[in-house]
């Protein structure tokens, strides 16, 4: 049973359709991360489910009931910005007991609840600080502190990593899934960097110009790509073409790329020519090995666990990464002829 | 070396620029210090007797409450109107919106002497007589560009999603406003206030156009003063002019930091 739905939403900016009739349903207690890159649409539709921004098309529904015509205040969703956007004329506590405030409750429940708030985001002790006296991660901590205390149908977080370092960004994300996850919350997370999404989302909302590619789990997202935008925006693909030579009953076909043949499902595959995708984590290299793709090592990345592998063959790349467990990365010299492997189940045929 | 002595340099120079400035106002508070009947720096010897002569004087004492009055109420609904028409242009698009700006703002570049001839010939055609009310709307005119300037510099780059923020945890727009907007422009709004107050107080030159025999406010009390007589009267008037200024700002200064905003944002 979904919580949160969206139903033929529309958003038009000078006559320029930004979200186009975008459908989607999310769980109780999931959290759903919108990724895509800048103009996709992805904050558009979140300021539209907190009501920064009027639908112009469509419904919201959260819990049974539709929300797109009230005003944000009526919403009960709790936001994070991704400048923190705390409140800079009140300490930390007044920031966090804000929203408690416009709902009359009980001073002495306030209280109770903000404290038990800045716990939870580990900032006990500094309720009487003011946000320009707190570094960029506690200040996103207080925001989420400020957005739960006043415990919201859903939580929505609007990059709220973006601003800070690479490390504290890490740190931070954990942090958000646990408490999340804690606290139970139907939650919202837009990002456009998709490491970020793959490691905590439960789903992943892929957009591009307005819709949504794939909505899936990240291993989906990341093994099944269904559409050619979604496995080029997703981690980094080699582009290979292959020639089909023969089929088998309909079930199966050979495909030769330059040489090294394999045999795949036929499903999906019409013409004689077929463009596949591959991961560059797929490829492993021998260096005697008649039956993988002939290439020549053109050069060669160490990246610490790992080392990238740029191989050439017929004028084209193809990128390997390796790990260096697996393969010591002296044991290939660039300049050298080598065989490139995978496994046929690892191909990614995409509709055009 | 070569450092120290250009610094000794602008120190001289800051110090000169400083006395050609406060000069004029300690010429005024030394001289009301004298005991002679004219006006004279430095002053011969020292009493308070043109303080205590302002008691026989009562029409001073009226001018100055008159002048608080009318200083206060502009700065109120100046600072009211002028905060409003800040957010507004700062904020929205609308018809005609620099066209609007450049008259509202266009006291400020008209000659005030001009703009008192403009006003005594408005209020005779529609009728108002010299009055308090005459006054302050005369000086609203003149103080919003003033106000303007000051709102609108706290306004802009101010973040919005601050104001985003307090609606998603259940503001209605008067809280949002009231609560969160207003302090955090708070200081350009005293700023605002604090300067329609003192160019209201402090004017004399569209107020000439305006007043009658029982609505005159302090500038021109002195200055009517001074075409007749040219006692020390006029500098002990002066002297607790500026110091209610001096107070003024000192006192402001205390309780809201208001400096902050002359210097530069946060």
């Amino acid at each position: 049973m979904s919580y949160l739905c969206l139903e033929n939403v529309v958003k038009t900016f000078d006559k320029t359709e930004v979200v186009k009739k975008m459908n989607l349903e999310i769980k109780k207690g999931e959290l759903v991360s919108f990724l895509g890159p800048s103009g996709c649409g992805k904050t558009t539709t979140l300021n539209m489910i907190a009501g920064f921004l009027e639908v112009d098309g469509g419904r919201i529904v959260v819990d049974g009931k539709p929300v797109h015509l009230l005003p944000p205040n009526k919403r009960e969703m709790g936001m994070v910005f991704q400048n923190y956007a705390l409140f800079p004329h009140m300490t930390v506590f007044d920031n966090v007991a804000y929203g408690l405030k416009l709902r009359k409750v009980p001073k002495g429940e306030i209280r109770e609840r903000v404290l038990e708030a800045l716990e939870m985001v580990r900032l006990a002790g500094y309720e009487k600080r003011y946000p320009k006296e707190l570094s960029g991660g506690q200040q996103q901590r207080v925001s989420l502190a400020r957005a739960l205390v006043i415990k919201p149908k859903v939580l929505l977080l609007d990059e709220p990593l973006s601003n800070l370092d690479a490390k504290l960004r890490q740190e931070m994300r954990e942090e958000i899934v646990e408490i999340q996850k804690k606290v139970g919350i139907t939650t919202i997370f837009v990002t456009h960097d998709q490491e970020e999404a793959l490691a905590i989302s439960d789903r992943i909302a892929v957009m591009y110009e307005g819709r949504i590619e794939q909505m899936d789990t990240p291993v989906e997202i990341y093994n099944h790509p269904k559409t050619d935008f979604v496995s080029r925006f997703i981690g980094e693909v080699n582009q290979i073409q292959g020639q089909v030579v023969e089929t088998y009953n309909g079930q199966q076909c050979k495909i030769t790329f330059d040489g090294y043949e394999q045999v795949i499902s036929k499903l999906g595959v019409k013409d004689s020519v077929m463009n596949f995708y591959l991961r560059p984590e797929k490829i492993q290299l021998a260096q005697t090995n008649r039956e993988g793709l002939h290439v020549k090592l053109e050069r060669k990345m160490f990246l610490g666990a790992k080392t990238r592998y740029i191989l050439q063959f017929k004028e084209k790349q193809l990128i390997a990464d390796i790990s260096n467990t697996v393969l010591n990365p002296d044991l290939i010299k660039e300049g050298q002829d080598v065989y490139a492997v995978w496994n046929p189940e690892e191909l990614l045929l995409v509709k055009k | 070396m070569r450092k120290v002595l250009p610094k000794a340099g602008l120190n001289l120079f800051c110090l000169l620029v400083y006395i050609f400035l406060a000069a004029p106002i300690v010429v005024v508070l030394l001289s009301s210090l004298t005991t002679t009947e004219y006006i004279v720096f430095p002053p011969k010897g020292i009493t308070l007797r043109w303080y205590t002569e302002l008691l026989d004087h009562p029409e001073f004492m009226q001018s100055f409450t008159l002048s608080i009055i009318v200083a206060f109420g502009t700065a109120i609904i100046a600072t009211f109107i002028g905060t409003m028409a800040s957010i507004a242009v700062v904020r929205y698009e609308f018809k005609l919106k620099t066209a609007i700006v450049q008259l509202v703002g266009s006291p400020l570049l008209i000659p005030s002497v001009v703009f008192g001839v403009a006003l005594l010939q408005f209020y005779s055609w529609i009728g108002i007589a010299a009055s308090p009310i005459a006054l302050v709307i005369g000086h609203i005119i003149l103080t919003i560009p003033f106000v303007m300037r000051l709102v609108v510099a706290s306004l802009v780059g101010f973040d919005r999603s601050i104001e985003q923020a307090a609606m998603n945890l259940g503001a209605g727009s008067f809280k949002v406003f009231f609560q969160i907007t207003l302090p955090m422009i708070k200081s350009g709004v005293i700023a605002g206030a604090i300067f329609a107050f003192i160019t209201s107080f402090d004017d004399l030159t569209v107020a000439l156009f305006i007043v009658s025999t029982d609505v005159v406010t302090l500038p021109v009390r002195i200055y009517t003063y001074m075409q007749y007589q040219y006692d020390p009267i006029i500098t002990s008037v002066s002297s607790i002019m500026i110091l209610l200024t001096f107070v003024l700002m000192v006192v402001i200064e205390r309780v809201l930091g208001v400096g902050k905003v002359f210097a530069s944002k946060n």
